[in-house]
């Protein structure tokens, strides 16, 4: 039982020490644990909330990248001046309901399970959420020098830049391409958007 | 069987009423067209949109209600009873489907909690980490060579976001469980209610977020929808194991992106 115990220990020990060398695995979890201390956990007003939060999240996700992958065939059709009242409007558009969704963290463990190599200078994380039933959340990176930005998230199966592509595409199908309109269509949305649902 | 029959002629009605949509000329739109693989759309968004208004004018207030009401304990019972009925219909789609490591872990899954969670009321299971694959007959009709995206879009009505072979997988899974024809039909109803009742009031804090997320909500659910059901689907077909030659499907082609430092 005594050799069991310590050969368990050498085990974990050394699953610990993976992951803690993992930069990209680390890049997650400082990330996951700087908004839970720092944002979610925190005794702040909503509004001071929502601006820690939005530092964290533009900081860390790759909004420009993101933003021009769901605009997909528009995004070279578009004026700069379009594509940067886009931008801005995806971009508050996203902190806001991201902020809502981390929201309903109840504390739950994440564990994270490995790292992929999807391509070149880009890795999926895999973790898990430990809810009734564990939720899969792969995060896809793109290292960038020392660094690392988030450039997908994927929940289930659900690749969140893929949908919000899917969604903008078929707007923009429906009104003959226009960029302007789906930035302004955002703007509104975000604006009357309120974090708080009415329980 | 009459059920089946009316929401047949539902449909058949609806589609009468609202036709179809045409495919544009645009290549590119012609493509997201084909990917999207929704011709029935204009049925759908108005069975959809008769679905959102039931939501907001019974469905949510009688949750809302049934949340404020119940337990969570309760409600997690609850869920947890309905969840263990289904069992054994998961557990023929895993032998259907060849996947018996699945098959194993339901058989034991289902024996657990139906001694150890009295009657199915406590997942005891899920707590000494037995896996729920939960095998549907959609799984089984893509594994037996009905692969890909399962047919046309479908927005069933009050049972929301489907496609063909899912809606019939659905179906199929619904009559084959043991309570449709051991229980009368009103308890089979009343059950059913209580069991999606429960189960919304458990989401529906995030439904709500992902409408407010949308600018379309229709078309985000389906895409989300879509992707989810692949994850199901590729999970029974083996796509997902054989990383090294073929990429997810939930790998977003990022090929045309400009980036910032390149």
């Amino acid at each position: 039982m005594k050799k069991l115990g310590a050969f368990m220990c050498a085990i974990m020990l050394s699953v610990s020490v993976m992951a803690a060398q993992n930069p990209a695995i680390n890049f997650v979890d400082d990330l996951a644990e700087d908004i839970i201390t720092n944002v979610l956990t925190a005794e702040v007003t909503p509004e001071q909330k929502l601006e820690k939060f939005r530092d964290a999240f533009t900081k860390a996700v790759d909004l420009k990248s993101v933003g021009q992958f769901v605009l997909g065939v528009y995004w070279r059709k578009a004026s700069d001046e379009d594509k940067q009242a886009f931008l801005d409007a995806f971009t508050e558009f996203t902190t806001k309901t991201w902020a809502d969704r981390f929201d309903m963290y109840n504390g739950q463990d994440i564990l994270f399970t490995g790292v992929r190599n999807a391509e070149r200078n880009q890795y999926y994380v895999d973790s898990h959420i430990e809810d009734k039933e564990p939720v899969e959340v792969i995060w896809r990176l793109r290292q960038k020098g020392d660094s690392y930005k988030i450039i997908d998230i994927i929940v289930e199966g659900v690749s969140m830049a893929m949908s919000y592509r899917n969604e903008y595409s078929a707007i923009l199908q429906q009104n003959g391409g226009n960029v302007k309109a789906l930035a302004e269509e955002l703007q509104k949305k975000s604006a009357a958007f309120n974090a708080k649902n009415p329980k | 069987m009459a059920k089946l029959k009316y929401i047949f002629i539902f449909c058949v009605l609806f589609l009468g009423l609202t036709g179809c949509a045409t495919c544009p000329s645009d290549p590119e739109a012609a493509k997201l067209y084909h990917q999207t693989n929704d011709p029935l759309e204009p049925m759908n968004r108005t069975i959809f949109a008769f679905n959102q208004m039931a939501e907001g004018a019974i469905l949510r207030p009688v949750a809302k209600g049934w949340r404020f009401v119940v337990p969570e304990l309760v409600r997690n019972s609850v869920a947890n009873f309905f969840d263990n009925l289904k069992q054994p219909v998961y557990f023929a789609n895993a032998l259907l489907q060849g996947e018996f490591k699945s098959a194993g872990a339901i058989l034991g899954r289902f024996t657990l909690n139906t001694i150890w969670g009295v009657g199915g009321l406590f997942d005891v299971a899920t707590e000494a980490n037995v896996p729920n694959p939960a095998n549907d007959f959609g799984q089984t009709l893509a594994k037996w060579g009905w692969s890909g995206d399962g047919g046309p879009y479908l927005m069933l009505p009050i049972l929301g976001p489907s496609d063909v072979r899912d809606g019939i997988g659905r179906g199929v899974d619904a009559f084959a469980e043991p309570a449709t024809w051991l229980v009368e039909p009103e308890v089979w109803y009343t059950g059913w209610v209580i069991n999606n009742v429960n189960a919304y009031s458990d989401n529906m804090d995030l439904l709500k977020n992902l409408e407010k997320s949308s600018a379309d909500y229709y078309a985000a659910l389906r895409t989300m929808y879509r992707q989810n059901r692949a994850k199901k689907i590729n999970s029974v077909l083996g796509n997902v194991k054989n990383e090294e030659e073929k990429a997810p499907a939930y790998a977003a082609d990022f090929s045309d992106i400009d980036w910032e430092d390149e």
